[in-house]
């Protein structure tokens, strides 16, 4: 549901004028959201932006939301991005 | 880096199978989204654009109320949370994710360090003097859609922000 919030939040923002893009671990939530632009990472709830204390990973992800943003001819624009978690055990 | 268009091949009935799943369990739920992808594209080059962080992920400042979560109707209020903060005053209270990696790194959700890194490497102009917490939790999305949404739309626009990024919990 957090990211049907997301999904009602960036819809209302972009509609006002504001150039929006979102982070997504859920993309069938997203879609249905019909968000204009979104960047889908294999990552679980709770680590949208990966790893605590990996800025490298950090500046990555924000660097793609960036190009989205200057790159996006249409709506809705979605993008996967090519990280994997290596820590999935911890949520079987 | 790579970027690949989202194969959304069948993502469209998982989400259908989603609404379905949480209007059995969850009281007040229905399917309220955007009905149409809006497309508002950049007014001006990102080194020129002000930019607001948005996060469902629950943050909150330690002298803020926290967010309403013993409840099964949500909570679709929202929190500023200064441009200036020092980051290890950020709580998160959101019980539907695991928080423990935001109480570690906030930037995990919401990348403050990170957006300020970009505006002194000039890859984006200046940062809103505010960014928003919400707490993603909300069976009946009315309230996000109606009210949370346009609160955080006109406050943003007030502070002239020209690009939103938003991160979920």
């Amino acid at each position: 549901m957090c990211h049907r919030s997301v999904g009602l939040v960036q819809g209302e923002l972009e509609r006002a004028g504001i150039s929006t893009a979102s982070v997504t671990v859920r993309p069938d939530v997203t879609v249905g959201m019909n968000v204009p632009r979104a960047a889908y990472l294999r990552f679980p709830h709770g680590n949208p932006l990966g790893e605590p204390h990996r800025p490298d990973q950090q500046h990555l992800i924000l660097e793609a939301l960036l190009q989205l943003l200057e790159t996006a001819t249409e709506a809705p624009t979605l993008i996967e991005l090519p990280f994997r978690w290596k820590r999935w055990e911890r949520w079987l | 880096m790579q970027m690949v268009p989202l194969d959304t091949t069948g993502l469209g009935e998982k989400y259908e199978d989603w609404i379905r799943f949480i209007a059995k369990t969850h009281h007040g739920s229905n399917p309220r989204t955007n009905e149409v992808a809006p497309f508002s594209p950049l007014a001006k080059p990102l080194a020129d654009s002000r930019v607001a962080l948005l996060t469902t992920a629950g943050a909150h400042l330690d002298d803020q109320p926290p967010f309403q979560v013993a409840t099964v109707a949500g909570d679709h209020t929202y929190r500023l949370i200064p441009d200036d903060v020092d980051l290890s005053r950020l709580r998160f209270t959101h019980t539907h994710y695991d928080t423990s990696s935001a109480e570690q790194d906030p930037n995990v959700v919401l990348p403050l360090d990170r957006l300020h890194e970009l505006i002194e490497r000039g890859r984006i102009g200046s940062s809103s003097p505010v960014h928003i917490g919400m707490m993603g939790f909300n069976p009946d999305p009315t309230g996000v859609a109606d009210e949370l949404a346009p609160a955080v739309a006109g406050m943003l626009l007030e502070a002239e922000v020209d690009v939103a990024i938003l991160v979920p919990g």
